[in-house]
């Protein structure tokens, strides 16, 4: 490894963030090269002086107290809440309820009048379209996994994978419940810059078994549809993006190896 | 409702980490007061939102909810700031403050120095490298918090410490701590 290899590392090699290899690699080099050991003396002692000399401001007492207090407070009050929250959900149920009715009616009428094949494309596309519009993208919004995930189990016959990609650029922003090919399925909502890309995920039908499919690419009114199965499951991704981004993308969501 | 935690059991999970979500609060919103209002009202939000809390990582979970809660103390009492908040116009203002020669040799100031050097930087670049060098956080768990990209954390970590090495505040103090390491 030269200098100009081993520079641009120098700051993720001080934060302990390179992986083992890179981490022997650079630290070989800076036994032999004083001008790069002098640049991460440099960082080191960046880092030592804002630990020494800039402030770390632990939570004042009056705040534990007010926070005590209020804790307190909550624990009196929790035997009136559960009622009320009780008929918030109902309220909230039943709104779902009905337009879930709806939307099942209107989805599942038209749906009849499509053939399959490409109209899930145009269906995924449909869905798509009909989230940005309402601005509903996601019905529970966290970049969490972890929160994503059971979220879906909890009304779906089945649990589909949800990974973050965000190290790779594919921030996930949420799910939601979509109405695909005549069945519910979980919608995974990931970001790419400016790009909201839609992920539809059920589980794979025994054709796209049988046929280890490549990712097939469609167009829809603009927007790029790309199909394929893996891990057990299909997997239909919309958006503006473009067909090789995205491609390649559903390829890596589809493999479902955790990114290290 | 789906599983999750109770209230009482986030409190337990959560309450660890006050010190760190005061010190968040405190250096984005730069008040006392209100960095206990802002984390008052973390608190709460993370109680009302236990359910999610299924990750072990509560410390990240509990942090991001204490920068949305700063945001949103930004957005209404000082929307300029938050409107620059991860740009690059603002690295004029970064290094507006510029103190007299005088002023920098002076080696009691270095420490305030640095102090004001990155109470001066764009708050995008503030928490970030706040989180990583007085937390010690990785860059996953940062990037959980600021809701970027892992590279986008590691590139703005990078121009934070690059703008602290041209803010001339600094200058009179890095080569010379550069000095006596090299010795």
């Amino acid at each position: 490894m030269n200098c100009n290899e081993t520079v641009p590392l120098l700051p993720t090699f001080g934060d302990g963030e390179l992986d083992p290899m890179q981490s022997a690699a650079v630290e070989k080099h800076l036994l032999g090269c004083v001008e790069c050991a002098a640049q991460r003396d440099e960082h080191v002692a960046l880092g030592a002086r804002i630990k020494r000399d800039v402030p770390y401001f632990p939570a004042p007492p009056s705040l534990r107290s007010r926070i005590d207090a209020a804790l307190a407070d909550r624990r009196t009050v929790t035997r009136a809440q559960p009622i009320r929250d009780r008929w918030r959900w109902l309220g909230t149920g039943a709104l779902a309820g009905c337009m879930a009715t709806v939307l099942a009616w209107v989805v599942g009428s038209s749906v009849i009048e499509w053939r399959d094949g490409t109209d899930l494309a145009t269906e995924a596309v449909a869905d798509h379209v009909r989230a940005t519009l309402s601005n509903h993208l996601t019905d529970v919004a966290t970049s969490d996994r972890h929160t994503v995930k059971p979220w879906l189990s909890a009304r779906l016959d089945y649990s589909p994978p949800v990974q973050d990609l965000s190290g790779e650029g594919f921030p996930l922003t949420g799910g939601r419940l979509d109405y695909l090919g005549r069945r519910p399925v979980a919608t995974l909502v990931y970001r790419y810059r400016e790009h909201v890309i839609d992920v539809f995920v059920r589980p794979g039908s025994e054709s796209a078994a049988r046929s280890a499919q490549l990712p097939q690419v469609s167009t829809v009114r603009g927007f790029n549809v790309v199909r394929t199965s893996g891990s057990g499951m299909d997997w239909v991704a919309v958006s503006d993006a473009s067909p090789e981004v995205l491609t390649a993308f559903v390829a890596r969501l589809a493999r479902g190896d955790a990114p290290p | 409702m789906p599983d999750g935690l109770s209230r009482s059991r986030c409190a337990e999970l959560v309450l660890p980490h006050l010190n760190s979500a005061y010190n968040l609060a405190r250096w984005l919103s730069r008040n006392d007061a209100d960095a206990e209002d802002i984390v008052q009202d973390a608190l709460e939000r993370a109680l009302k939102y236990a359910a999610s809390l299924q990750g072990t990582n509560a410390k990240a979970w509990f942090l991001t909810i204490v920068r949305h809660a700063c945001y949103d103390w930004m957005g209404r009492n000082r929307p300029a700031e938050l409107m620059r908040g991860d740009g690059t116009e603002a690295i004029d203002d970064a290094v507006d403050s510029r103190p007299t020669p005088e002023e920098s040799a002076i080696a009691e100031a270095d420490a305030q120095a640095l102090v004001q050097a990155i109470a001066a930087l764009p708050v995008g670049f503030r928490e970030v490298l706040l989180l990583r060098e007085q937390e010690d956080m990785s860059y996953r768990d940062i990037a959980r918090v600021v809701d970027i990209p892992i590279g986008t954390v590691m590139s703005r970590l990078a121009r934070a410490r690059g703008l602290l090495r041209q803010s001339p505040l600094l200058h009179a103090v890095l080569p010379q701590s550069m000095r006596t390491v090299a010795k």
